[in-house]
């Protein structure tokens, strides 16, 4: 055993191991401020919102002080997608949806897929998340660490001195392999510590499972090098071989998928919903209003007893009947439109289990709340509130109840939060079993072939 | 400098690289995954064109289809714009994903374009995207880069170059020789994809509208293969200055990490962090309470509408607004529709500049990174970089604008002074009025419009060229 303290000694000697760690942990340190930062702004808009909110409703209930049906038109109510702090790990889609989304009670579909300015350039360039670090630099680094396992030893010249000192020169690779994987890990663990204080993550089911994908992840990757360095191929040639895998599982893999899920699934019905849901709000306006109020009575029976005022051009119950076409009329589209979304994400999801790097990203997402799935959950989050809000003032609209009864300070921001619904074993067993192969098919080398094999 | 020489020594490299059973493979996988990257990019942006004539056609139907009725009812129904792909933005993606495709056109509001195909997408378009900019920017690189490390180092470390040298060839004609055999074996790539590139673009029904795409077409072949000379020539640079062909090969993959992954975030985060950008809800809010500061039409005591008022009434000689010989209300709208217009571009304007100076940052670093300028300049020239896509905000925009105003016009002109309401019998105006009104058409850029923003870009890449070339002239090698 008194070998071995010798070769982490000439590890952390080596200045290229170490420049490879100190890399790892600077990009680590960069990409959680780069979450923080994410985290901060968004924390930002909302108080700001939470305020302009009030500023608006205040505005308008002086402006139209006696008027339900059309203050009710000016005045927007604003529900909040949670961002869970561990999003700042895995910003995901978070950066391209917006979190935040105000809206009157007047037509849902032309309100519900408004976007927030965004610089496109930077979403194009995309965010340096921790996930991001995590999933391009750590496995460059593993690569660097452990390509020339045994080939150096063997293209140095000092794999037969290994192999006539030590009794079992497995065991030796085992700890050279170990010594790189623990101070790999080390680091990790570190700059997860890290985050958990300086994102103020509350350690729950997600994060935990977080952690341990991410300690699954680079297990993956030590396993794959550890396989590749099992055929005894030279430097060069299994430095070629981890790179091309490295381009094929991070690149072209997830890329090829995506390009699969949009052509497999195309979502025409996006354009669908703008058009269905202008025209059929729009249209009310030159036909007869009786239709539109019968229609919207049958939909919502509780409403029944309100007439539309003989011999009138106009009544709020008929404008916000008219409203409610459009989305009626928008309905079959939009909900295709969210099957579409949904289908998207379980195709890749199935997709994920054969491919351990589109696998954790998905997870990753999932587990911070910023995939696709999270998106479509917080859009029908916004179809039940914007009906609730519709209910609750459709009935004072029509009775044309006194706008200084209402008490607008209670009208804050509301919140959707998600429930974590990843499970542990669905996120951690695909990279488990992805190792495990890996290993074994290692071990099935290892044994096959003589270790004095020449290179 | 002897031609002979340099073409001696380029042809050398072409015949050792062909003898590896490797390269033969590599050149086919790369020809194969452009191939593939290159047709089934053609196929969804024709699905996509098809998709938003379609729907271009259904729009203009709806419209003529209205029957007779007030004009501003029309302002309200609006129109919807469609963003429509430039013919060449198969070759390269580039912001095409992140911006959105559609938007509602109406009187008093300015609408964000939604339906980005970012927005429809789990987070795997993140991880990048297969098109054959990515391909040859991102991995062409990787493959230069490992086909010339050793070019040099290895014959340093085989003790040949001792051999070359003493038989009169100087280091420039060596590393230029080096570098142009390599640079003729990345066109084995990048030509057959051209040409299938240009076969294509030639099949699109659009190119008979957009001549322009041919210029630039002819532009990104040039960034391209300005491109792959500056890598072939800093690949085999970095080759003859290493002590050996290992810390060549780490040195080059080294260079293409910093290049392509890390640069461009960090540069992205930099930024964002010097000229922070307004949120929606703070752009929407600011561009408000300016207008309410201007005058609210809708606020019944708005001095400046009072004023306006007042002006009018005293001009014509008469004591109600009813006795005005236009309508009155329609006067007023346009007046609202110029303010919050004119209130909404400048701050669109401030906006869009700080997308710009933010857009710099990154810009700048093409300086020290290639990758990126080659990047933006493929962008501008497929057509989906910022600028096409800002232009078509700006077109959409000034539809928009001319439809509210059209229909103020029309009331004010033919809509009586006595109406009270929009559903009065004599509000209403013919229909024939509605098809006189134009679609709208997005037009694209100009050649010369998308060659002006990526000016600096393709200045970096001939920095880049010169640079290297002057290095390569100036350094002192050693043959050990």
């Amino acid at each position: 055993m008194n070998r071995y303290p010798l070769l982490i000694k000439n590890f952390v000697r080596s200045r290229g191991l170490i420049t490879g760690l100190l890399l790892l942990f600077i990009s680590g340190l960069v990409s959680l401020h780069t979450g923080k930062y994410f985290l901060d702004r968004n924390e930002e808009v909302i108080t700001k919102t939470s305020h302009y909110q009030q500023e608006n409703i205040d505005r308008y209930v002086k402006y139209h002080p006696d008027e339900m049906g059309l203050l009710l038109y000016y005045i927007r109510f604003g529900l909040v997608h949670t961002t869970p702090a561990l999003s700042g790990l895995a910003i995901g889609q978070r950066d391209i949806n917006p979190s935040l989304v105000s809206v009157t009670i007047r037509n849902l579909e032309e309100q519900k897929y408004a976007t927030d300015l965004m610089n496109p350039m930077y979403q194009l360039l995309g965010n340096m998340d921790f996930s991001f670090v995590l999933f391009y630099f750590f496995p460059l680094i593993i690569i660097a660490f452990g390509y020339n396992l045994v080939s150096e030893e063997k293209e140095g010249g000092t794999w037969r001195l290994v192999l006539s000192q030590t009794p079992r020169p497995l065991q030796m690779l085992y700890v050279k392999m170990g010594v790189r994987y623990i101070s790999v890990l080390s680091v990790l663990l570190l700059l997860l510590v890290i985050a958990k204080f300086y994102l103020q993550i509350p350690v729950d089911a997600a994060f935990a499972i977080y952690c341990l994908l991410a300690v699954l992840y680079i297990s993956f990757w030590f396993c794959l090098v550890w396989l590749v360095v099992s055929f005894h191929r030279s430097s060069s040639r299994n430095a070629l071989i981890l790179l091309t895998a490295w381009v094929l599982l991070c690149m072209l893999l997830p890329a090829g998928l995506h390009a699969l899920v949009v052509q497999w699934y195309p979502a025409p019905e996006a354009y669908a919903t703008v058009l269905e849901s202008r025209d059929g709000y729009h249209r009310q306006w030159d036909r007869p209003k009786e239709p539109t109020i019968d229609k919207f009575q049958q939909r919502y029976p509780q409403f029944s007893s309100f007439r539309h005022p003989d011999g009138e051009d106009f009544s709020w119950l008929w404008y916000y009947a008219m409203q409610q076409m459009g989305d009626e009329q928008a309905a079959t589209a939009a909900k295709l439109l969210k099957e579409k979304l949904r289908q998207r994400a379980a195709f890749s999801r199935v997709a994920g289990w054969f491919v351990p790097t589109i696998h954790t990203q998905l997870t990753m997402n999932a587990l911070s709340r910023s995939d696709l799935l999270s998106q479509v959950d917080f859009l029908e989050a916004l179809e039940k509130f914007h009906e609730d809000k519709r209910l609750y003032f459709y009935p004072k609209i029509f009775t044309e109840a006194a706008v200084s009864d209402e008490n607008w300070n209670d009208f804050t921001l509301e919140y959707h939060a998600q429930e974590n619904r990843t499970g542990w074993l669905e996120a951690l067993l695909p990279l488990l079993l992805a190792g495990i192969i890996c290993m074994g098919w290692a071990k099935w080398n290892w044994e096959s072939m003589p270790l004095a094999r020449k290179l | 400098m002897r031609i002979q020489t340099i073409r001696l020594l380029s042809g050398l490299v072409w015949k050792n690289k062909l003898k590896s059973s490797s390269t033969p493979w590599l050149i086919g996988i790369f020809n194969v995954m452009l191939f593939v990257a290159l047709f089934s990019g053609y196929r969804h942006m024709s699905e996509q064109q098809q998709l938003v004539s379609e729907n271009s056609r259904e729009v203009r139907q709806q419209w003529i289809d209205n029957p007779d009725k007030h004009p501003h009812r029309m302002a309200h129904y609006g129109y919807v714009a469609f963003r429509q792909k430039f013919p060449l933005s198969f070759f390269d993606f580039g912001m095409d994903r992140y911006v959105g495709n559609v938007v509602f056109l109406e009187a008093h509001r300015q609408n964000t374009v939604n339906f980005s195909e970012a927005s429809l997408s789990n987070g795997l378009l993140r991880l990048g995207e297969v098109s054959a900019g990515m391909i040859l920017q991102l991995l062409l690189p990787l493959l230069i880069f490992f086909w010339g490390f050793d070019l040099i180092a290895r014959e340093r470390e085989e003790g040949m170059l001792r051999l070359l040298l003493t038989q009169g060839v100087s280091w420039p004609e060596l590393i230029i020789g080096k570098s142009l055999g390599l640079f003729y074996l990345s066109l084995s790539i990048f030509l057959p994809a051209a040409v299938i590139g240009l076969i294509l673009l030639s099949l699109n029904s659009l190119t008979g509208v957009a001549p322009q795409v041919f210029m630039s077409f002819l532009a990104l072949t040039g960034s391209y293969l300005l491109y792959l000379l500056v890598l072939s020539l800093l690949a085999v640079f970095i080759s003859a200055r290493s002590t050996s062909s290992r810390a060549a090969l780490i040195q080059l993959i080294g260079c293409w990490l910093f290049f392509t992954l890390m640069l461009p975030k960090v540069s992205q985060l930099v930024g964002q962090q010097l000229f922070p950008a307004p949120s929606k809800i703070e752009f929407d809010t600011a561009v408000e309470e300016e207008l309410i500061r201007q005058g609210d039409s809708h606020n019944p005591d708005d001095p400046h509408y009072q004023a306006l008022k007042d002006s009018l009434l005293a001009a014509y000689g008469v004591d109600a607004t009813q006795q005005l010989p236009f309508n009155y209300s329609g006067y007023v709208m346009r007046e609202g529709e110029r303010l919050s217009a004119e209130t909404y571009r400048q701050h669109q304007e401030r906006l869009v500049d700080i997308y710009h100076k933010q857009q710099n940052v990154v810009r700048l670093t093409a300086l020290f990174n290639p990758y990126m300028a080659v990047k933006n300049m493929s962008m501008a020239f497929a057509g989906t970089d910022y600028t096409s896509f800002h232009d078509f905000e700006d077109q959409a925009e000034y539809y928009r604008y001319e439809l509210a105003q059209t229909m103020n016009e029309l009331q004010i002109e033919h809509i009586g002074n006595q109406v009270q309401s929009s559903a009065d019998k004599n509000a209403i105006i013919s229909r024939k009025h509605w098809e006189a009104f134009p679609d709208f058409q997005h037009r694209f850029l100009s050649f010369g419009q998308m060659l002006q923003k990526e000016l600096v870009s393709l200045m970096a890449l001939l920095l880049w060229l010169c640079g290297l070339l002057t290095l390569i002239f100036s350094v002192k090698y050693s043959v050990n």
